[in-house]
């Protein structure tokens, strides 16, 4: 079933795309290459690894793995409308209706038998306890060999070290069930293609930045955290050349209009993923989301002599790795470059990672004057949606900052 | 008297504290203070991180040399993050704790038990010196282990035979190394190391494991609920008194990490080499401690265990092993709610 929605999608976006050769259309290709990379997942032909957010992908993919963090397929049973027989799978298995759906989509997913089988699983300890967690659950459902990279939240020399020396390991663990070692031609390629997306993921979110904004709320949403299941390939930098063209275009051909923007708006961790009309309501508003902010490179180019300890570098660096006044650090710096006039946060329901952090962050973007609006949503299960409490709480924000 | 160290975690080396000079206080999640964490984190977590936080801001707390927060799940992250903010002059250090066992997490948990050590010296004005490791860590371990092992002869004694009030004891003892001192809790353990009463019958024996279950007074209320508690797997119960084998290694740092990481787990620390493994070795205690049947107690919003329930209800129904699902809020309040399915699970078991 899941392998036939993604070839009819792929199906349907290449036809899309045909009928207009010369468009740029980055959104489009993006989503393209992610249901090809759902294809691939179901096609039962590929080496499979699920895993965690912070995974290396590069690396992974250099070692001719197709790799995919859990959260993803939960995120697009919630878009397709599918998620809530998976809900009820994982719930019947006892697992918390107030944990994170996420989790409980795909975990589901595995339940139900809807999950490509894995050949192998590779957990990692950041962002979130419940994310390694399910991991867990999964290799021991499945009976696969598992491997956990820790990532420390001090960013010291023996907290690089530890991760650095994982890495390495993973790679071992890697290898051993692939049968292949690792080519360290491809690992530089892949490396290099990761050093080219990130200077081209710096260049849009500098495009972005620009007052009026040539982004849309839609164009980079959820961007950044997916973009990383394709960094370490030659696609991921066509990809990332698009959408820098896209906005290159856009600003060229004067459609920084393309919302309105009377408001600058910055989006806090993930978007909603099932339907729901936030994009229109606050172009109906006249508002605008100009950042997510996970929408952000926050490592330094990969060193190809010292792949390992880079890529450790890069796992640590990301804020959601740190504390979280790190994050809030952050955070502010993103403010304060897209002139935001106020930021939403979706505190999901069962996140503790990101949610639980919510009354520090409101506290810490006070701190430079910009209004937060948090909101108390599901971000993934709309069964207890009150959408009409969310409308009337986003309406009176905008009151509140116009 | 020395000075105060708070903490929240069972992977926190006690014996390091002491051999700093300074006493161990655990910060319980027991308080009447007012319900304000929610405002600085989110309704949604963890009790137990909430009410620490609570008493925090309301400042029930005796006064403190500093504070260790240990990195063992995301709700002890934000607690951590947020003592900051509430008291932003305490001294506080937070210590990686690795998810899994293997080799390069073992030597890099001893660097960071290294660094909590260096920490704790220099909080109390102490120059680190070759000499504080060989007289004074290892002193307060073997004084430690000493503990360790009357514990250990108690549940022994528990999971054989029931004796009213046995049980609440053993959490005294453990309460008071958390709040006290090592000599303190070891002095009480050889008072209570034969029971006082003499055994009686007609108890369902149950294994009872979750996270956090300190209250002495919530085992005698099992008692009342007629239920022998025959084991404990809790970060508050014996699994906080780790013994330590000094013998594993040259470093005490390292022998402190193998001894605390490999030793029965939280949820949260697992064996990536059999996913899943706090199943089996929930059923383990079980069989070992002559239960009939296992009750899970967790806090609400505790990821770690909640994730893992499902596979433990599973391996339990396997061995046919009744289980009985607990959730709580820190209460004895709550703990109360949960009279009447006790004693439903208590004539089920057919003693």
């Amino acid at each position: 079933m899941m392998y036939e929605h993604f070839d009819n999608t792929v199906k349907g976006i290449q036809d899309k795309l045909n009928q207009d050769p010369e468009g740029i259309n980055a959104r489009k290709k993006y989503v393209l290459e992610l249901s090809r990379l759902g294809r691939k997942l179901y096609s039962k032909n590929e080496t499979i690894a699920w895993c965690g957010v912070t995974a290396p992908f590069d690396l992974l993919s250099s070692m001719g793995v197709t790799s995919c963090f859990v959260e993803f397929v939960g995120a697009m049973l919630a878009s397709t409308q599918t998620a809530g027989f998976f809900f009820e799978g994982a719930e019947d298995e006892g697992f918390a209706t107030d944990s994170c759906a996420y989790h409980r989509a795909v975990m589901g997913a595995v339940l139900k038998n809807a999950m490509p089988e894995p050949d192998f699983i590779i957990g990692t300890s950041s962002p979130c306890t419940a994310g390694l967690a399910i991991v867990e659950n999964f290799a021991h459902q499945y009976k696969k060999d598992f491997f956990v990279l820790n990532v420390p939240q001090n960013y010291t020399k023996d907290a690089i070290k530890y991760l650095s020396n994982q890495v390495e390991e993973l790679v071992g663990f890697v290898s051993g069930h692939t049968k292949k070692p690792l080519s360290k031609e491809k690992l530089n390629l892949a490396l290099e293609n990761f050093n080219l997306s990130s200077q081209l993921l710096k260049d849009i979110y500098e495009l972005a930045k620009a007052k009026p904004s040539p982004v849309d709320s839609r164009l980079l949403r959820d961007f950044g955290v997916v973009m990383a299941l394709l960094m370490g390939t030659k696609t991921g930098v066509d990809i990332c050349q698009a959408f820098k063209d896209e906005l290159n275009h856009r600003i060229k051909t004067g459609r920084h209009h393309a919302s309105k923007e009377k408001k600058r708006l910055m989006w806090i961790q993930n978007r909603i993923q099932y339907p729901f009309p936030m994009d229109n309501m606050l172009d109906d508003l006249g508002a605008k989301i100009v950042v997510d902010e996970l929408n952000n490179v926050t490592w330094e180019p990969m060193d190809t002599d010292n792949p390992y300890e880079s890529i450790a570098k890069r796992m640590i660096s990301i804020p959601f790795s740190m504390s979280t006044s790190e994050r809030i650090k952050t955070m502010q710096n993103l403010a304060l470059e897209y002139q935001i006039d106020g930021a939403i946060n979706p505190c999901h329901w069962g996140c503790r990672q990101g949610t639980g952090a919510r009354g520090l962050i409101s506290k810490g973007m006070q701190d430079i004057n910009v209004p937060v609006l948090n909101l108390e949503i599901d971000c993934v299960d709309s069964r207890n949606l009150a959408k009409g409490q969310i409308e009337t709480r986003v309406e009176a924000f905008m009151e509140m900052l116009s | 008297m020395n000075k105060k160290i708070g903490f929240t975690c069972a992977y926190t080396p006690v014996p390091l504290i002491e051999a700093a000079g300074f006493s161990p206080y655990r910060v319980f999640p027991e308080t009447k203070a007012p319900d304000q964490a929610g405002h600085l984190l989110h309704d949604n977590l963890c009790p137990h991180v909430k009410k620490v936080l609570d008493r925090a801001l309301a400042n029930d707390l005796p006064e403190l040399a500093g504070m260790i927060f240990i990195n063992s799940c995301d709700a002890m992250r934000r607690l951590s993050d947020a003592w900051h903010e509430a008291r932003p002059d305490d001294k506080i250090i937070l210590i990686d704790l690795p998810s899994g066992t293997n080799s390069l997490s073992l030597d890099f948990l001893s660097k960071e038990y290294e660094r909590l050590f260096k920490t704790l010296l220099k909080w109390n004005n102490i120059p680190f010196s070759p000499e504080i490791i060989s007289d004074k860590i290892k002193e307060t371990i073997a004084k430690w282990n000493l503990l360790a092992a009357s514990v250990k002869k108690i549940e022994e004694t528990m999971s054989r035979d029931f004796f009213p009030g046995y049980a609440s004891g053993l959490q005294q003892i453990i309460n008071t190394v958390a709040t006290q001192s090592i000599d303190d809790a070891y002095q009480m353990a050889q008072n209570k190391i034969e029971p006082e009463k003499t055994a009686k019958k007609g108890r369902a024996p149950v294994f009872v494991f979750g996270n956090l279950l300190f209250d002495p007074k919530v085992y005698d209320l099992f008692e009342d609920w007629n239920l022998q508690v025959s084991g404990t797997d809790f970060c508050t119960s014996s699994r906080f008194v780790t013994q330590v084998d000094t013998g594993l290694d040259d470093n005490i740092f390292k022998s402190l990490a193998v001894s605390y990481l490999k030793q029965t787990p939280c949820a949260r620390t697992m064996d990536t080499s059999i996913p899943g493994s706090i199943a089996q070795r929930i059923v383990e205690r079980a069989k070992q401690t002559n239960a009939k049947g296992v009750i899970g107690f967790t806090l609400k919003f505790c990821d770690p265990y909640l994730s893992r329930i499902p596979m433990i209800r599973q391996a339990l129904k396997k061995e046919s092993i009744p289980f009985l699902m607990l959730e709580g809020d820190c209460t004895t309040g709550s703990m109360g709610q949960q009279q009447t399915r006790i004693e439903a699970f208590t004539e089920m078991l057919e003693v």
